[in-house]
């Protein structure tokens, strides 16, 4: 199941997660390439979202390595800007800076680690906001937009730095099929569009299958990686029985 | 009850509550459940009575058999019954079976089947487990809060080259918001206070005939010590909570985690301007409470003790020749206005992951804060006496 190309943009080796005592994840490795998505599924509670935390920074690991384009994570601090430049976090909620209005929440990456002028920023702004169908929404705040909008937004944010690779917690969670459908779409069509990297956690299969070039599958009771591969080898090939229970599941309503 | 009656007023009786038949057959017991098994009949009690004096006679028998009838009518109480009896018959090692139920009810007996978890349960295993814990977060209690200090320490090391991500607009609202829109609360309770100052003094200096003095005990009072002090609670439960919410609120909704992984110190963010502006604001809040404390004063001087305002405020002016008496309370607030942003930004970014967590960090911030400031005021106050400042 280990992939055969070797361009590697995410390296993720041996790694160990835990909440004070209680192990989370062990043993975990696996490689994310340039330009691919993958996709990290598994059932509630597997540690997809403790994973995402721990390789965007938030969560230390208590053993093992990260290594994000050349740069390894929780290793060296003084490469803690330089490593937030390469990566954007859409978080589930979206998590916009509520005081903030929409402009003030995508043009505070670029005004603090930028030296573009106010007028550049302004433009990049309602670019950002462009891309993601959500031009004219420039001095609302986060209370006055619905869920997906808050969440096109929080991706707007993502890309401010045009960040090589994008995370994406539950990109689908609380949203509707056809607004779920539509930032899935959003998610390729950036892929395509722009070369990015994308790592994104979920258990919706539709998106699983719509998005992914890759997954890789975490186990609750083992409290590791149990499988990888594309979904559908995974559906086709997998000797695992929970990965194919779980890519299964709802596999009569998804088609 | 025990049989059937095919009278159709006491048929229409035996509908009305639940039913319990059984008979004995070859060793094995047959039980036949009736009637109305809902939660809203109160004859269930004497039913469930008459099955657990039916379960100790029935203590020989080995095999069990429960059915219901076609015409009962139940809801969660039946589920309920029959759920206990089966788990019960198989704690005796019993043998039994279900009959005829319901449709609808083999269903929900399954769902409710107790299953594995790939969680440990919830279980609280009392006083034992309540120190194993505390024992545990033990070092935590302090390093946290150092860990803080020492954050915060940086973050001000940071703005002082020049270094700091805190903007200047956050600094400016969060000194109106702590300031400027704290005038009115200030106002009222200062006022009060003078006010109760005086009354309370003028009763006792009456006795020495030495009413005007109530200008000094009250001015002496506001400056020392109860405009700092009250402008310091009126802080901790206005300004300090509304840190820990807002804070709590922006961890719980991922806002921190999203700040950090911009490279954005959420302590040079959020916590320096909130705290900076706190400690900016509290001595000249705890100045505008001294004036208004001693307004206070001068409206009972004046109209209860009929005082001239300008003799009151002669007096007043004497009793506070020493710029010190000022200063310390002034300083005193300095100090009251950084432990209230302190603790406050505590205890909102370490609220935990949901909204009564945030409630318990609210309060928290209110309770330590204010007792922060009534510890501080103490040592202040033993320090000046020491130093000879008093």
């Amino acid at each position: 199941m280990n992939s055969v190309e070797s361009n590697p943009i995410i390296t993720v080796k041996n790694l160990q997660l835990a909440y004070g005592k209680h192990l989370v994840l062990k043993n975990v490795s696996f490689e994310v390439e340039q330009g691919h998505c993958l996709v990290v599924m598994g059932g509630s509670g597997c540690g997809k979202s403790t994973l995402l935390k721990s390789m965007i920074g938030l969560l230390e690991p208590i053993q093992g390595e990260i290594c994000i384009n050349g740069n390894m994570l929780w290793v060296d601090n003084s490469h803690g800007n330089k490593i937030a430049k390469e990566f954007g976090v859409l978080f589930q909620g979206g998590a916009l800076w509520s005081s903030m209005t929409i402009h003030e929440n995508v043009a505070l990456p670029l005004g603090l680690h930028t030296d573009l002028a106010d007028k550049e920023i302004e433009e990049l702004v309602h670019y950002k906001l462009s891309l993601v169908g959500l031009s004219g929404f420039e001095n609302f705040y986060p209370s006055q937009l619905s869920g997906g909008m808050k969440k096109r937004a929080g991706l707007a944010r993502a890309l401010a730095l045009d960040p090589r690779i994008l995370f994406f917690d539950e990109p689908s969670a609380g949203l509707d099929p056809i607004t779920s459908k539509r930032l899935d779409d959003l998610i390729t069509e950036l892929k395509e569009s722009l070369g990015m990297t994308f790592v994104v956690i979920s258990h919706e299969l539709a998106s699983i299958f719509n998005i992914a070039d890759d997954a890789i599958f975490l186990d609750a009771k083992l409290k590791t990686l149990l499988d990888r591969g594309t979904p559908r080898s995974l559906l086709d090939k997998s000797i695992h029985e929970e990965v194919v229970d779980f890519l299964t599941r709802n596999e009569s309503s998804t088609n | 009850m025990e049989n059937k009656s095919h009278n159709d007023g006491v048929e229409k009786n035996a509908m009305s509550i639940p039913g319990l038949e059984w008979k004995h057959e070859q060793g094995e017991l047959f039980i036949t459940l009736s009637g109305r098994w809902l939660l809203s009949c109160p004859e269930r009690q004497q039913v469930l009575r008459k099955w657990q004096s039916l379960i100790k006679q029935a203590r020989d028998i080995e095999i069990f058999h429960i059915s219901c009838t076609e015409d009962v009518i139940w809801d969660s109480s039946l589920v309920i019954f029959i759920r206990n009896a089966m788990g019960e018959f198989e704690l005796n090692k019993k043998k039994a079976s279900l009959g005829y139920l319901p449709d609808g009810l083999p269903k929900l007996l399954q769902l409710s089947k107790e299953r594995k978890t790939t969680k440990d349960k919830n279980v609280h295993e009392g006083l034992a487990e309540d120190f194993d814990k505390f024992t545990a977060d033990l070092p935590n209690y302090f390093a946290r809060p150092i860990e803080f200090i020492g954050a915060v320490i940086i973050a001000c090391t940071e703005l002082v080259s020049g270094r700091s991500v805190m903007r200047l607009g956050d600094l400016v609202e969060s000194a109106r918001k702590c300031g400027a829109s704290a005038l009115p609360i200030v106002t009222l309770i200062s006022f009060l206070t003078g006010l109760t100052l005086a009354f309370v003094g003028s009763v006792q200096l009456e006795k020495f005939n030495a009413k005007i003095y109530v200008a000094d005990l009250v001015s002496l009072a506001m400056v020392r010590e109860m405009g700092a002090l009250m402008v310091g609670i009126i802080m901790a439960g206005r300004t300090g909570a509304s840190f820990a919410a807002e804070l709590g609120n922006m961890k719980l909704n991922e806002e921190i985690d999203s700040l950090r992984t911009f490279g954005i110190s959420p302590i040079s963010f959020l916590v320096l301007p909130r705290t900076l502006a706190l400690f900016l604001m509290t001595p000249l809040l705890t100045l505008y409470a001294d004036i208004v404390g001693i307004l206070g004063g001068l409206t009972v001087g004046t109209l209860v003790m009929n005082f001239s305002t300008v003799h009151y405020l002669e007096q007043t002016q004497s009793a506070l020749t020493h710029m010190w008496e000022i200063y310390s309370g002034v300083t005193k607030s300095l100090v009251f206005g950084l432990i209230i942003g302190l603790v406050g930004c505590y205890k909102g970014m370490n609220s935990g992951p949901d909204s009564a967590a945030l409630g318990k960090s609210v309060t928290s911030a209110v309770v330590v804060s204010i007792t922060c400031i009534i510890v501080a005021d103490a040592l202040f106050e033993m320090i000046f006496s020491y130093l000879e400042l008093r």
